[in-house]
């Protein structure tokens, strides 16, 4: 794959949710943290649980397994290498907004953690419990957008002509005018940081897992079911809109009904406003009204 | 001395209030300063219901066709189903002073994933089931912006009922 070297460069930082870092920092000061409860807040952060499953992987630290999941992370990592990881997410970037992808009210966090709990609920269905893994894959699984924004704004209106006019899905006109789409760089992202393999196939193939090579345990078909159910709900990406493919054979999969999607839905509506209560960091102004103002400047 | 943009002026001066409603959500104003937005509809629908005699106005942002999913969450909120939803914004618009024979409705949202399988045609079962409650009510769509694949946001004012939609982070349009 040729990548734009621009765009190669910028993958190396991404920018965190300042919300998150204070109370994250806050959490740490502490002298008896609990791991369980710092990786319940960090889990709700891309930026922050990229970075810190980036450094437990790397090859310093030299660990036999890949961590996949925030929790371990916390553990292996210890308060310093966590101060600084979260630091290294905080700073870099700080309210940099990825341009390309915003529609008013949109913002690419709040669809993040809304496809993260989405993905728990389909796990919750299909398998009766819920997996570390999973929500880390999903709440990643549009990072690649986070630096392809920039490059989308740009080229903001072929990549809308291409999919209002010709009929392309967002992804193939993201590759005809990028020469890669966000999932691809995702993947991209996801290999340079040295995440498992599972969680960097559920990044780069989360719009096709019709197209995973490798032999796949259903992360990447959940990964992409939630990410589609939120777009219908509206929790969604922003400008690329609805405008993906419906692979059928994923519903088919999971033996999934039309009402256990609509069901999902309702959930989700739920579950979206728990997320809030919990970490008061989904800088909202449209679904929940009880939400207290929060800082604009961090909306995508 | 008097810039173009009257209406402009006017905000700057009287800021006009913004009424969000959100995902299966819905409110009503009979204040003209009001203007209600929502933002996000993808295969959700909204309808604004608009009374221009009485300058009464409710928008309903509702998620799914028929309240049959789920019968006690549409209990709790009727907002969240096309069924269970209609009756509510109707009458609250009465309540507030509207005429049932005056009412203009329009319509936006109800978009799709690309595809035909049904589980991704959410946008297209809302919105037949909304036309099929408005239609058996004898209550004419006199303005929509519906289907496809894009996300829009709306704004609808209470002040001359006109209803603005914004498709995918496009410019806004009235409808």
């Amino acid at each position: 794959m040729k990548i734009n070297p621009r765009i190669l460069n910028s993958i190396k930082s991404l920018p965190a949710f300042p919300i998150t870092v204070k109370k994250i920092n806050r959490m740490i000061s502490s002298p008896d943290y609990s791991a369980r409860e710092l990786a319940s807040v960090i889990k709700y952060d891309q930026s922050i649980t990229a970075n810190i499953l980036r450094m437990c992987n790397s090859a310093y630290f030299g660990l036999r397994h890949k961590v996949d999941n925030v929790q371990d992370a916390v553990l292996y990592l210890g308060r310093d290498n966590l101060v600084r990881a979260v630091l290294a997410a905080g700073i870099s970037r700080y309210f940099k907004k990825t341009k390309g992808y915003a529609v008013e009210g949109i913002d690419l966090w709040e669809h993040s953690v809304s496809v993260a709990l989405m993905a728990q609920i389909l796990s919750r269905k299909i398998y009766n419990h819920e997996d570390p893994k999973l929500f880390t894959a999903a709440i990643l699984h549009d990072v690649g957008k986070v630096v392809l924004g920039e490059y989308v704004c740009e080229s903001c209106k072929k990549i809308k002509a291409l999919v209002s006019e010709k009929g392309y899905d967002f992804l193939e006109a993201e590759e005809e005018v990028l020469g890669v789409n966000h999932a691809q760089l995702g993947g991209e992202m996801a290999l340079l940081w040295n995440f498992p393999a599972d969680i960097k196939d559920a990044i780069a193939y989360h719009h096709r897992p019709d197209m995973v090579k490798r032999k796949s345990n259903g992360l990447v078909w959940l990964v992409y079911l939630a990410d589609q159910i939120c777009l219908m709900t509206g929790i969604g990406g922003g400008a690329d809109g609805l405008a993906y493919r419906g692979l059928k054979e994923a519903f088919d999969k999971f033996k999934l009904r039309q009402q256990d999607v609509e069901e999902a839905m309702i959930l989700l509506l739920r579950g979206m406003e728990d997320a809030r209560d919990l970490l008061d960091i989904v800088p909202d102004k449209r679904s929940v009204p009880r939400t207290a103002p929060q800082e604009r400047s961090l909306r995508y | 001395m008097f810039p173009g943009n009257v209406e402009g002026v006017f905000n700057t001066f009287y800021a006009m209030k913004e009424i969000v409603v959100g995902i299966a959500d819905l409110k009503v104003s009979r204040h003209s300063d009001d203007i209600m937005v929502t933002y996000a509809l993808g295969s959700c629908v909204a309808v604004a219901a608009y009374d221009p005699a009485a300058r009464v106005g409710g928008l309903l942002h509702f998620m799914l066709p028929s309240s049959s999913l789920n019968v006690s969450k549409a209990r709790e909120n009727p907002s969240m189903f096309a069924d269970t939803g209609l009756p509510v914004l109707f009458k609250s618009c009465y309540e507030l002073g509207a005429d049932r024979k005056r009412m203009v409705v329009k319509i936006a949202g109800g978009a799709n994933i690309i595809g035909d399988a049904s589980f991704f045609r959410v946008g297209q079962k809302n919105l037949t089931t909304l036309r099929k409650i408005l239609w058996r009510n004898g209550i004419l769509i006199s303005g929509e912006d519906t289907g496809s694949n894009t996300n829009r946001t709306l704004r609808f004012h209470i002040r001359d009922g006109r209803v603005q939609v914004r498709k995918s982070g496009g410019a806004l349009e009235a409808i």
